[in-house]
């Protein structure tokens, strides 16, 4: 009887592993690459590999209709990839490390430091100078230009637009007797003392989502350079964000959780935490990208929620924003045929497929001729994102610099501003301790590129 | 003569050739050779390189510069040391439930073969779920622990379990724990089981204690199994970083981080390989100076060879 | 007066004992399938925290087969696993057995090693194999992570199985070899039989062992298609929504075949670990 069972087991295994397990081969992307490196890069390349850093029901549905498209005008296949966004990253680099990039890729553009220097994606500039004329101003003036500031060349297609906001919980103003107006301006200060009215600890109610991990410096940032001018560093290469006034703001700006507006589990919170906590109804605020006003759609009933636009600095009256494109299309430098890539990229961002997109994923269009949908008018759910595209005050604030910082935005950022939340260092320090660390790279940076230009913050209009 | 039998198996069979044994260790060994030992050679020298991967044009070496990174880092210490709770406990944890988990199941009783099979279960859930049940479960607004200790009057206010210094490392702890006493309990149950029944009927006629019995014949048999099983234990969850991952990411402030989470959580996220090289070195000469102490102390050369 | 009391006693801290370890199983047992089966609202409600559904739903699970292709992910893992597990138990009965009857030049060198191989970090590993695979054009393929399964599983399983090895008295094999058996013979119908359970064992710590792992599964893995059941689930933790009913479905389907394997295979796991000798 024994003996039977371990006779059948072995045959069994041993099917198993001829008919299916060992040596079967995923979909078609490995005879792409095959395939690819066969023709040597010549028109006769049939098939491409595509990279989607955020994959979901949606995303994937939408591409794989759009790649069947895409085949039946040019013939050419596309396999699509995809990994989980929490370890996007650290795919991407052992696929680049190894020469394995596909051919086209969605990318971040925090990423782009790293990549260029690596020589990961390919300059666009030739394919782009014939239609810049096509996209919007913002794409333009904001997107490409601060790459060609920061990095010399265009180096992503835009996949759309994502502008930040403030999420606020219109039924709990109501109750407090808050009027909120979206279309008037309205301060940091107003933003805190919002925050605080809505906290009702009783209740479960938290004035907002408090970001207290990987990603805790980036809207933090963006405060404090509401007193430099949008600017992290003078155009000596100097850091500015270390000032008197930037050190109360960086206190300002944490007293939120310390003053108990925020849960005290939210010193751990990331992107994820904030929006599921904001949506579950635990939070009154959140400061995010118009990309979740999908989710809070999904979530949420309509007078539950409202978008306000980013408090104006209390020093010059201006909008500082974020503006990118998230996941915007890049050609990969291990791509045999970027032409053919660069196909699959045009065919991407016509204006009927990337209006069809962008409603999808609740980004902004970027082409002039979508630019009118409906859905972005002045009853949408994105009016305060375009309005704020709109705003003559808005201004886009420089980054971390253009080295790159991935480290530090995976680690040091937001330990030093836990360690002071935990009371284990002095506010001081731990701001010292960033800016240091960022001038010690910008100082690397800048003997490598003597002849590099500062980026300063940009204005629309 | 020229044929070695083990000394201990009676018997020869000496027409057999000097070779026969390399026959079947040999395929193993450099299957086992090929796959690790290019890694292992590799992190190595990676560990006295510039290698970072997202520079991957510039490798050079840099003598010690990666290893003067690593102790250099102002948490070097504090990582160090949730490393040690983190081992420790955990194994320590593990081997004490475990134990005791054994010794009740040794003796038979009604439906025992159910019950065991639900109490060993932990052991094939995966990690990543643990994690995850236990980061829900311990959230301090939605999670149930905390319900239930404001619901038991222990506590009037929830508790920020991951988000306190010190409590998201006994959290990380605790799942580590509820993973592995299935694993000790089966080793430990296994070696009961063979301990013959004549030996106890023999101590019973000497009229010898319960704990007397434990300590002179239960604990003597089983030291060999409970001794391997927990330099393996100790090396796995030594080098362990998942569930660090999932439940905490090794926050706040690196409080919960221990050395092979920040291996991965830094070094490969910042793509400095030569910097995860130089960790990946330190922690294996941990482990092989715990391995030769621990084999040292506890003898385990004379209960079998190792 | 003594004895009965102390074996009162000595029942009561049993029950107790026993109560405790099977609360501490089924409690986050119970937390976890009765998540999966709770609407999203409910699962995310500070304000209350119900121990029961109070909307019973199926919708976690329908979404896990209508978001993820749960039934090809259950595939690959079953292929893949299946296939590295009967791989290691036929290669560690082959080193097992070498290890445990003979002696020979090198044998501590060999367990050495194997020890080694469980001090090296796995992220270590799986880097330069990476770079192996891709110039092989493994990458996105099933056989990548059939290798890595196999050979990270397979030093403990052959320690293992050569304990069981050595629990077998000589005399058993001499006996068959006295019928005018050959070795392979003898193994296969003397020492095997007696060993099915340890076998069985070993078979489970591989099968455990590569069901779950998830690391590896990420990075050799590229397309949906080929993502096995822990690289599926992970992908539920999104940008902006963690879908905690969702993952615990995932959860409770993930568990639901190893657990049924293991209902039915853990009294061989203890048999075979205990003394195969006792039978013998």
């Amino acid at each position: 009887m024994k003996r039977k069972l371990i006779i059948t087991l072995l045959t069994m295994a041993l099917v198993a592993m001829a008919v299916t397990g060992c040596g079967k081969k995923g979909a078609s992307s490995d005879n792409s690459s095959n395939e690819s490196s066969d023709t040597s890069g010549k028109e006769e390349v049939k098939s491409l590999r595509f990279l989607d850093v955020v994959p979901s029901e949606t995303r994937q549905t939408y591409y794989e209709g759009i790649f069947e498209k895409f085949q039946e005008e040019t013939g050419i296949e596309v396999t699509y990839e995809s990994v989980p966004w929490d370890d996007a990253a650290n795919k991407i680099t052992v696929l680049g490390s190894s020469g394995q990039l596909p051919d086209v890729m969605t990318t971040w553009s925090g990423w782009l430091g790293q990549y260029t220097v690596a020589g990961w994606v390919v300059p666009l500039d030739e394919y782009v100078t014939d239609i810049r004329g096509e996209y919007t101003d913002a794409v333009n003036n904001l997107l490409w230009k601060s790459e060609e500031e920061r990095y010399g060349h265009v180096y992503t297609i835009p996949d759309g637009l994502m502008v930040k906001g403030v999420f606020v919980r219109k039924d709990w103003c109501e109750e407090a007797g808050i009027k909120l107006d979206p279309t008037q301006d309205w301060t940091y200060d107003d933003y805190f003392d919002l925050v605080a009215k809505l906290t009702d600890v009783s209740e479960k109610h938290y004035g907002t989502s408090y970001r207290g991990a990987r990603g805790a410096l980036d809207p933090l940032l963006v405060y404090m350079q509401g007193y430099t001018g949008g600017n992290t560093y003078d155009q000596q290469g100097k850091i500015l964000i270390n000032s008197e006034d930037c050190l109360n703001a960086f206190i300002k700006w944490t007293d939120v959780y310390k003053n108990g507006y925020a849960p005290e589990d939210s010193i751990n919170w990331g992107f994820t935490e904030m929006v599921d906590n904001f949506t579950g109804g635990l939070t009154g605020t959140l400061i995010n990208d118009s990309e979740v006003a999908a989710t809070c759609q999904k979530n949420m009933s309509d007078d539950q929620w409202m978008v306000m636009p980013m408090p104006k600095s209390t020093v010059d009256g201006k909008i500082y924003n974020t503006i990118n494109a998230p996941y915007s299309y890049s050609i990969s430098g291990d791509s045999k045929s970027p032409d053919v890539a660069w196909k699959l990229v045009e065919f991407l961002s016509r204006s009927e497929n990337s209006i069809e997109y962008c409603k999808l994923t609740g980004e902004i269009p970027i082409k002039k001729d979508v630019e009118n949908d409906e859905t972005y008018g002045l009853n949408g759910p994105y009016a305060t994102f375009v309005q704020q595209l709109n705003d003559p005050d808005l201004a886009v604030p420089t980054t971390y610099g253009p080295f790159d910082y991935t480290d530090l935005h995976q680690g040091m950022f937001h330990e030093e501003i836990q360690k002071y939340l935990l009371g284990k260092e002095e506010a001081g320090t731990a701001l010292t301790n960033i800016t240091d660390e960022l001038q010690s790279r910008m100082n690397d940076y800048m003997t490598k590129n003597p002849d590099a230009t500062i980026e300063t913050a940009l204005k629309l209009q | 003569m020229k044929k070695k039998w083990d000394k201990r198996k009676p018997g020869h069979h000496a027409e057999k050739s000097k070779m026969e044994p390399y026959f079947y260790i040999l395929p193993v060994v450099l299957l086992l050779i090929l796959t690790f030992g290019y890694p292992l050679l590799k992190s190595i020298i990676m560990a006295f390189q510039n290698y970072k991967l997202s520079n991957i044009n510039d490798v050079y070496f840099n003598n010690f510069a990666n290893f003067k990174k690593m102790f250099g880092d102002s948490d070097f210490l504090l990582l160090l040391k949730n490393s040690l709770i983190y081992v420790v406990i955990s194994v320590t944890g593990q081997f004490v439930l475990g134990l005791i988990l054994a010794l009740t199941l040794k003796q038979k009783f009604r439906g025992r073969g159910l019950y065991q099979a639900i109490v060993f279960l932990p052991w094939a859930f995966s990690t990543f779920v643990v994690g995850l049940l236990f980061r829900w479960s311990f959230n301090g607004e939605y999670g149930v622990v905390n319900d239930l200790l404001i619901r038991a009057g222990i506590v009037d206010k929830g508790i920020a379990w991951l988000g306190t210094p010190g409590l998201s490392l006994v959290i990380i702890i605790l799942a580590m724990i509820w993973l592995g006493i299935p694993f000790f309990g089966i080793m430990i149950l296994a070696a009961l089981q063979s301990i013959p029944e004549e030996v106890y009927e023999a101590a019973d006629m000497d009229g010898c204690g319960l704990i007397n019995k434990f300590f002179n014949i239960t604990l003597p048999f089983i030291k060999p199994t409970v001794i391997i099983t927990i330099l393996l234990r100790t090396i796995w969850i030594f080098n362990s970083f998942d569930l660090v991952v999932i439940v905490t990411g090794g926050g706040p402030a690196n409080y919960s981080q221990t050395l092979p989470s920040f291996m991965y959580t830094k070094a490969f996220s910042g793509y400095d390989f030569g910097l995860a090289g130089a960790l990946g070195l330190m922690l294996m000469v941990i482990l092989s100076i715990y391995a030769m102490v621990f084999l040292k102390i506890s003898n385990y050369d004379k209960a079998g060879d190792f | 007066m003594k004895r009965s009391t102390k074996r009162k006693i000595l029942n009561t801290v049993r029950i107790l004992v026993l109560t405790f370890f099977f609360l501490l199983v089924v409690l986050p047992i119970y937390w976890m399938v009765i998540t999966s089966f709770k609407t999203n609202p409910e699962i995310i409600n500070a304000q209350k925290i119900t121990y029961f559904p109070e909307t019973f739903t199926l919708e976690n699970y329908r979404s896990l087969f209508n978001m993820l292709d749960y039934g090809i992910f259950l595939k690959n893992s079953v292929t893949i696993t299946f296939s590295t597990s009967v791989c290691i138990v036929l290669l560690s009965i082959l080193s097992g057995y070498g290890l445990a009857r003979f002696k020979f030049k090198g044998k501590s060198a060999v367990l050495l090693f194997f020890l080694i191989t469980q001090m090296i970090p796995g992220i270590l590993v799986i880097i330069p194999l990476y770079v192996v695979f891709s110039k092989a054009g493994l990458i996105n393929t099933h056989f990548t992570l059939f290798l890595y399964y196999l050979i990270t599983n397979l030093p403990f399983c052959a320690i293992t199985m050569r304990s069981f090895f050595e629990r077998i008295p000589y005399v058993l094999e001499e006996a068959a070899y006295m019928d005018g058996c050959s070795r392979f013979k003898s193994l296969r119908k003397v020492i095997l039989p007696v060993m099915f359970p340890g076998i069985v064992a070993v078979f489970v710590f591989a099968f455990i062992g590569a069901w779950n792992e998830l690391i590896a599964g990420t990075i050799f893995i590229n397309t949906p298609d080929m993502w096995t059941i822990p690289v599926g689930l992970k992908s539920l933790i999104g940008k902006y929504s963690v879908q905690w009913g969702a993952l615990m479905a995932g959860g409770v389907l993930t568990l639901l075949p190893t657990a049924v394997m293991f209902i039915f295979v853990q009294k061989y796991v203890v048999e075979g670990l205990t003394s195969g000798a006792v039978k013998g």
